[in-house]
């Protein structure tokens, strides 16, 4: 591309080569079009050299604004807030800040479907256009209808002056709070005199909305009186005049429907009818839970620790593995199919390996080993080669000296295919005749589960619900996308250093597909940006290995974000069709569930994810008679996998739904029905299986009972455009991976020959706090300090096997190796300083820094571990290492867990009566998960999990038509920004284990997220009587339930 | 097109050979091996790339090369020389804001920039300002209690300054 910087209007269109020139200003929206497939031009014209095009002149007819002036001026500008509110809000609800400091509001105009436009619409706004040889000012609206012309610059808009406004109003509907784009946008103002309209204007736009003023509606209003408009009659005419298209997001009846409201309610019109729905037995809070402590800096006192990795990471200090570099590195960059199903006819690499530059092509005609991986079911191959089955599916790798490079090879890649059939849903995947994603079929899992007598059961029931419920693709969203680097060492070890989250495993399915033994291969799979889920299985690895491998010198490899959406794995959309009956005392007598789950293209832990769903059918309630059903089907959907939760969160998101529904039913407190049912704490699991002792789930029920939220204003808020509910969801999560799966823990503790007191486990710092957690949990059994310690972990040449990072197991692991090692390491450390110091053992004792005399008062260090390790031969160190499995219940005909953690979650919601729109107000979490390690880590892993999953409720679903993402961003791709998150939040912890309780702290990984859906659900059902069946909650829907006009 | 492009980063001058089109995040992580901006959507939607041109909050993958001509350009480990920063690493660390943290050098570039431009925010100011900074995480709320833990920290910090004589 070929930028050029002309220094006036006539020399800048004297450049423009027609189509081919791009206009730029702030250049921000270049970017998207770019990103969306729209093909650069040949040339690129800077206008910041111009004179004249920036600057704001205030004249008695009008404002003047030049193009180039930047939103972030225009929003500072004190006259323009003053005087123009309407566009002052429209510029606050463009963009981001950030982008607002380059994006101009000649840029804005210039793309036709910026946010200003309907603003700039109703202030009758005109542009100082310039073509060859002529310059003209043009009515904004003229201007919009006719054609596009290439060689035009908009050089000012001038505002002109005119009589305030009577009335005025501009709303933005979005998909989120901030840096949303547009779902639709509106502008109005009315101009009256003596209570009777004399002027209106009327416009919409924003992203797909064409921007266009409402002529016919606006000669409508023109001449009304004020305090007459027939405000229904107006919506109607709004919704006629509307025009929008589908866009697989937001369909072209809500657009029509929220605008009409926001434009009918922002000019003073009534909202629809609303009628409250008929009230339910109220719930009176009752006395808090003692022994609950409450979470954060302040509360927590001694107990709140920096975390180690925390003032790196805030400098931009902490190296990932994405963030290696060195002189002589390659870089890797991955072909993926771009299309969801096909036969690979050829592919032909030669033209991507004669490129200058380029080191090395792989295909699967480098692997030398098995072409398959996955966790559960070993179908997924590193590099395809008999066919296609979803987008991201990867085809090729090349290495080059860059990056540049490396995209230019990949492009020279031929590959020759013959499309298939998509199949683009469980249900059509599951019908007669669908094509086969994988030849055995596409049925990938199916279970079965029978308690007592479905049948008789619904036979004594008083009460029966029964629904449909559909729970979105979401996906992780960690910040930093699948990458790392590879190297062959000297001794021909080959290191594959790239983010997970269990690198053993890794390692022993990378030597499955390189033919290579495991001990020559080493994984380092930490740091990393965050996983959730979505690391756990392989993601670059195996391209990262090849490529090293073929060229013997360091590759490094990092997936954009775009790539990562298509080759990632995301949540199992599922349908999840239950009837439950009560009787009528509210007693829960019958459960029947029926779950159909997308695995996508392959299965990695997706038929794991169909069982724990399967396994929390009942939640934490005892249900005599129970039948239940999953289906797991492989489509040509992306490819689905692990994602905090396991499937629990979406299964307790239709139970907790079912059982308000069966207490509004029954005329009970929600909290009294959830009483009367809730299992009994000793006795046998959903499965049958032995449960650890420490079942909270009456006390998280208390604490829910007793939370403060339900005391806070609900219905109707003052200004009546919002109407609040509150409501709960109880969960209880599982720890570590079951009864079937292999499970195995361990640690190393060991004095470094520079004297830190090295923790070694073969878990991964994914951000949870890892690192933390074993510094005080080693220090408080060992008696070090924390800053003795060195964690050293995700590296399996320097730490042994402690399983994955997943299923909540960390904690655990962790504590268990504190307490089984920390003793024996401290008579090893006490022994070794005993002999140099040439003291009796039984005299020392270890505390921070060293060793002093047992019982001393001072405290006085006798040696330090420095002195200590320097006074040993170095394999001579003390150390103790512990191995063993984690904790396993009796019960084997299915996968069943031990180990629980419980919890309760609050959510104080407001459901917008203009948008339909649902916002979180308040969440309260209760948590009961034993001692807590760390009160940080502790504390962020609930409340990101709450956001999170408010995420999945609310705003995320990664939406496919015909295998192909829609969102294929992190612009489209809704994710809460901090503008969503709750107003409030409250994070509690109950510690207290019983006596017998051998297994110590619970894991709390995924323990936030489990009951956050129903929560909001029952939330958005306490405010407006009507429950979301579908996540993310689609706010036509909610509209629909509120009635349609006013 | 590729040509010398000359700007300032984090107070020394580079030059660097590149397209007039390629991003600065690219060119930064790229070429010049500068990996504290972290690059999460690309396209300005996430905010883990913020950095500061002439001053002013700016997303490096939004700046091609030929915006970044001649004009100074301060990446999160530059944020050494502005007194600002301090407060927000101290008020972020001491509240453990961050978890994985590769969104966490982005923040502090915007609250950074927050603090220079406001002298008290509030919770309100706080969340406008990083309405374009994402964090898969936290929940926000821990930065939200960093960023006001910085304020007070800068607060103190001036009411101990010696009063002008």
């Amino acid at each position: 591309m070929e930028v050029l910087r002309p220094s006036t209007i006539e020399e800048a269109l004297a450049l423009s080569v027609g189509d081919d020139t791009y206009f730029a200003a702030g250049g921000t929206l270049i970017q998207l079009d770019w990103a969306q497939g729209l093909r650069p031009t040949r040339r690129l014209v800077r206008l910041d050299g111009i004179a004249g095009l920036g600057g704001i002149d205030i004249g008695p007819d009008g404002i003047r604004i030049g193009a180039l002036t930047t939103l972030a001026a225009l929003e500072r500008h004190a006259f323009v807030a003053e005087t123009l509110p309407l566009l002052l809000a429209a510029v606050k609800a463009t963009a981001g800040p950030s982008i607002r400091n380059l994006g101009t509001i000649g840029g804005n105009i210039a793309g036709r479907r910026g946010c200003l436009i309907p603003a700039l619409l109703v202030l009758d706004a005109r542009l100082d256009v310039a073509r060859t040889g002529v310059r003209q000012r043009v009515p904004l609206v003229d201007w919009l209808a006719a054609p596009r012309e290439p060689d035009c610059i908009v050089e000012a808009v001038f505002v002109p002056a005119s009589p305030a406004p009577v009335r005025w109003t501009y709303r933005k509907v979005g998909l989120r709070a901030a840096l949303t784009p547009a779902v639709v946008d509106v502008a109005a103002r009315l101009i009256a005199s003596e209570g009777r309209i004399t002027a209106c204007r009327i416009a919409v736009g924003g992203g797909p909305v064409a921007p266009a003023r409402l002529h016919e509606v606006e000669a409508w209003l023109a001449g009304e009186r004020l305090d007459a408009v027939d405000w229904r009659q107006l919506h109607e005419a709004l919704v006629e005049a509307i025009k929008g298209p589908e866009d697989g997001i937001r369909g072209i009846g809500y657009r029509r429907v929220a605008a009409a409201n926001a434009l009918v309610h922002g000019l003073g019109g009534r909202l629809p009818a609303w009628n409250p729905p008929a009230p339910r037995a109220a719930h009176v809070p009752r006395n808090s839970l003692p022994d609950e402590i409450r979470l954060g800096r302040a509360a927590s006192g001694e107990r709140w620790h920096v975390r180690p990795d925390g003032p790196a990471k805030i400098a931009g200090r902490l190296t990932y593995l994405t963030d290696v570099r060195d002189e002589d590195m390659l870089v890797g960059r991955i072909l993926r199919a771009g299309i969801p199903h096909a036969r690979i006819v050829h592919i032909d690499t030669s033209r991507a390996e004669a490129l200058a530059g380029v080191v090395a092509v792989v295909t699967h005609r480098d692997i030398k080993g098995s072409n398959g991986f996955g966790i559960v079911v070993q179908d997924q191959p590193a590099m395809c080669f008999d066919k296609v089955r979803y987008v991201g599916d990867a085809v090729a790798a090349v290495a080059a000296v860059d990056a540049a490079t490396a995209a230019r090879a990949i492009d020279l890649i031929r590959v020759r295919y013959e499309p298939l059939p998509v199949v683009s849903g469980a249900e059509a995947a599951l019908a007669p005749g669908a094509e086969a994603v994988h030849a055995a079929g596409n049925l990938q899992r199916e279970l079965r589960f029978a308690r007592g007598d479905i049948m008789a059961g619904f036979a004594g029931a008083a009460h029966v619900v029964e629904a449909t419920y559909e729970t979105p693709r979401q996906m992780h969203g960690f910040m930093e996308t699948e990458g790392g680097h590879a190297f062959v060492d000297a001794d021909g070890t080959l290191n594959v250093c790239a983010g997970g989250q269990h690198g053993r495993r890794d390692q022993m399915q990378l030597a499955r597909i390189l033919g290579m033994p495991e001990e020559r291969i080493r994984v380092v799979s930490s740091p990393t940006g965050g996983a959730f889920g979505g690391k756990d299985e392989l993601t670059v690895q195996p391209a990262l290995a090849l490529l090293a491998l073929k060229t013997g010198r360091r590759v490094r490899l990092q997936l954009e974000r775009f790539e990562s959406v298509a080759a990632g794995t995301k949540s199992n959309p599922m349908r999840i069709r239950m009837r439950t009956g009560c009787d009528a005392n509210g007693h829960i007598v019958a459960q029947q569930v029926d779950l159909l789950a997308d695995a996508g293209a392959y299965a990695s832990l997706s038929p794991g994810v169909m069982e724990t769903a399967l396994e929390h059918a009942c939640g934490p309630y005892d249900v005599p008679n129970v039948l239940s059903h999953g289906r797991l089907a492989y489509t040509n959907n992306g490819t689905c996998g692990a994602l905090r939760g396991f499937g629990c969160n979406q299964m307790s998101y239709a139970l907790e739904c079912q059982v308000e529904r069966l207490a509004v039913a029954c005329g009970l407190d929600p909290i009294e029905f959830r009483a009367r049912n809730l299992r009994k704490a000793g006795t046998r699991g959903y499965l049958g299986q032995t449960v650890a002792s420490t079942e909270r789930l009456d006390e998280m029920l208390a604490a829910a009972a007793a939370d403060p939220i339900w005391n806070r204003p609900r219905g109707l808020t003052p200004d009546g455009t919002e109407i609040i509910g509150v409501g709960m969801g109880m969960n209880y999560q599982g720890n570590g991976l079951g009864t079937l799966p292999p499970d195995p823990g361990g640690g190393t503790l060991r004095l470094a020959p520079d004297g830190m007191i090295e923790a070694a486990l073969g878990l991964d710092e994914i951000g949870q706090g890892l690192h933390a957690a074993i510094r005080n949990t080693v220090a408080a059994e060992l008696g070090c300090g924390h800053g003795d310690i060195r964690p050293v972990t995700g590296d399996t040449a320097a730490a042994p096997e402690s399983g994955s990072t997943t299923a909540s197991r960390g904690t655990y692991v962790v504590w268990r190796v504190a307490k089984e090692a920390a003793p024996c390491l401290a008579d090893e450390l006490t022994s070794a300083a005993a002999r140099i110091l040439d003291r009796s053992a039984q005299t020392l004792v270890v505390v921070p820094g060293g060793l002093a005399e047992r019982g001393s008062n001072s405290g006085a260090l006798l040696i330090s571990f420095a002195e200590l390790a320097r006074a040993l031969a170095p394999d001579g160190l003390p150390h103790a290492g512990v191995a063993f499995e984690f904790p396993k219940s009796d019960y084997f005909e299915g996968n069943a867990r031990l180990i629980f953690a419980f919890g309760a979650t609050l959510a104080r919601v407001a459901v917008d009566r203009v948008t339909g729109q649902v916002r979180v107000l308040d969440i309260s979490q209760h948590t009961a998960a034993g001692p807590v390690l760390d009160h940080a880590a502790y504390l962020g892993q609930i409340e990101g999990a709450s956001v999170q999953g408010q995420g999945f409720t609310i705003t995320e679903n990664a939406v496919l038509q015909h295998g192909l993402y829609l969102t294929e961003n992190l612009d489209t791709y809704i994710m809460p920004s901090i503008q969503d998150a709750p107003r409030s939040m409250a994070v509690f912890a109950l510690e207290g284990l019983e006596a017998d309780d051998r297994f110590g702290p619970r894991g709390i990984g995924e323990l936030g997220i489990g009951a956050v859906t129903p929560a909001i659900a029952n939330a958005v059902a306490d405010a407006i009587g009507y429950w979301p069946e579908q996540a993310p909650i689609d706010p036509e829907r909610i509209l629909g339930a509120l009635g349609g006009s006013p | 097109m590729t040509g010398e492009i000359g700007f300032g980063l984090n107070g020394a001058r580079r030059n660097v050979s590149a397209g007039a089109s390629q991003r600065l995040i690219d060119v930064l992580r790229e070429e010049l091996d500068a990996t504290s901006a972290k690059k999460a959507c690309g396209i300005g939607r996430c905010g883990a790339c913020m950095v500061l041109m002439n001053g002013a909050l700016t997303n490096a993958c939004l700046l091609m090369m030929w915006q970044v001509e001649g004009v100074e350009i301060v990446t999160p480990e530059g944020l050494d020389a502005v007194a600002e920063a301090a407060f927000v690493r101290q008020g972020l660390t001491e509240e453990n804001a961050f978890q994985c943290g590769y969104c966490a050098p982005g923040f502090t570039v915007t609250l950074t920039a927050l603090l220079r431009e406001m002298a008290k925010p509030d919770e309100a100011d706080i969340r406008a300002a990083l309405g374009g900074n994402l964090c898969r995480c936290t929940g926000y709320h821990s930065i939200i209690r960093g960023a006001l833990r910085a304020v007070e920290l800068r607060a103190a910090a001036v009411a101990a300054l010696p009063e002008p004589a």
